[in-house]
């Protein structure tokens, strides 16, 4: 178990959230690729900490938890939103903004 | 030996769970894919001597943020009414990921090639950080980033109540 281990995980689960937060259409598939990636990255600050033999890299990722949880929570609100007033949660057929 | 195995393993399921993820269609099967790949995440961290951080990602992601994800499938009731919920694939966007990703990943072998380990240890030194070196370090020198993460729930908190909050009939 490696560091440049780690950091393949890292950057494997990363690129498999960003694929699926690009390609999929569903709003809450969508908040569970963001999650992904934060996962990702909190992995990758874990490894280094550990490598390192730092604290930091464990406080940055109870800060991303925080930032993480916020985020699910908020975006779970405009997703329940969306749905309320446009009826669909299909990122493909919002198109409220466009001018 | 059994570490390297252990982590093949862990780090197996999690990229094969967030792949299913990402191509489940019944957003139910999602999340309890994306609860796999907490549990499997939970266990690297685990792996690589952060049992603080383990445990918090059970209790805050599996026992909060993953009810909650499930509380909103169940409440808005994905099964009836609108379009089916998957996108075809778009052949351009799918190209242009798949190209920025992989070069990202030859641009980092080929760096790992050209500057080998630049200071980096090869294996882990000793016992990562404790729990109590943590906490000590989270409550002094980085008291006001806790203090911010608090502000910043309590906000998230008080903006999902207003989002979804139904709004009031003018007269």
């Amino acid at each position: 178990m490696s560091l440049m281990a780690v950091v393949f995980t890292g950057i494997l689960l990363f690129a498999v959230g960003a694929a699926g937060f690009v390609l999929r259409g569903n709003a809450l598939v969508l908040l569970l690729c963001i999650e992904i990636m934060l996962n990702a990255v909190n992995l990758v600050l874990a490894g280094f900490s550990r490598y390192l033999y730092g604290t930091e890299g464990q406080v940055f990722i109870f800060v991303i938890m925080a930032a993480g949880a916020a985020a699910a929570a908020v975006g779970l609100a405009v997703v329940a939103a969306l749905r309320r007033r446009l009826g669909t949660a299909d990122m493909n057929r919002i198109n409220v903004l466009k001018g | 030996m059994t570490d390297t195995l252990l982590f093949c393993a862990l780090a197996g399921t999690a990229a094969a769970s967030a792949l299913a993820v990402t191509v489940f269609r019944n957003p139910v099967n999602g999340v309890m894919a994306l609860l796999v790949n907490l549990l499997a995440t939970a266990g690297l961290y685990l792996l690589m001597g952060a049992p603080g951080i383990a445990l918090f990602q059970v209790i805050l992601y599996v026992g909060a943020v993953l009810v909650l994800f499930l509380f909103a499938v169940m409440v808005l009731d994905w099964k009836t009414g609108g379009p089916p919920l998957v996108v075809p694939l778009k052949p351009l966007t799918a190209g242009a990921a798949a190209v920025v990703l992989a070069g990202g990943g030859a641009a980092f072998l080929a760096g790992n090639r050209i500057f080998p380990r630049t200071g980096l240890p090869e294996g882990p030194p000793g016992p990562g950080p404790g729990i109590r070196e943590i906490a000590l370090d989270l409550f002094t020198r980085h008291l006001l980033v806790f203090e911010l993460a608090s502000v910043l729930l309590l906000a998230a908190a008080v903006g999902a109540v207003l989002i979804v909050r139904k709004e009031r009939k003018r007269s």
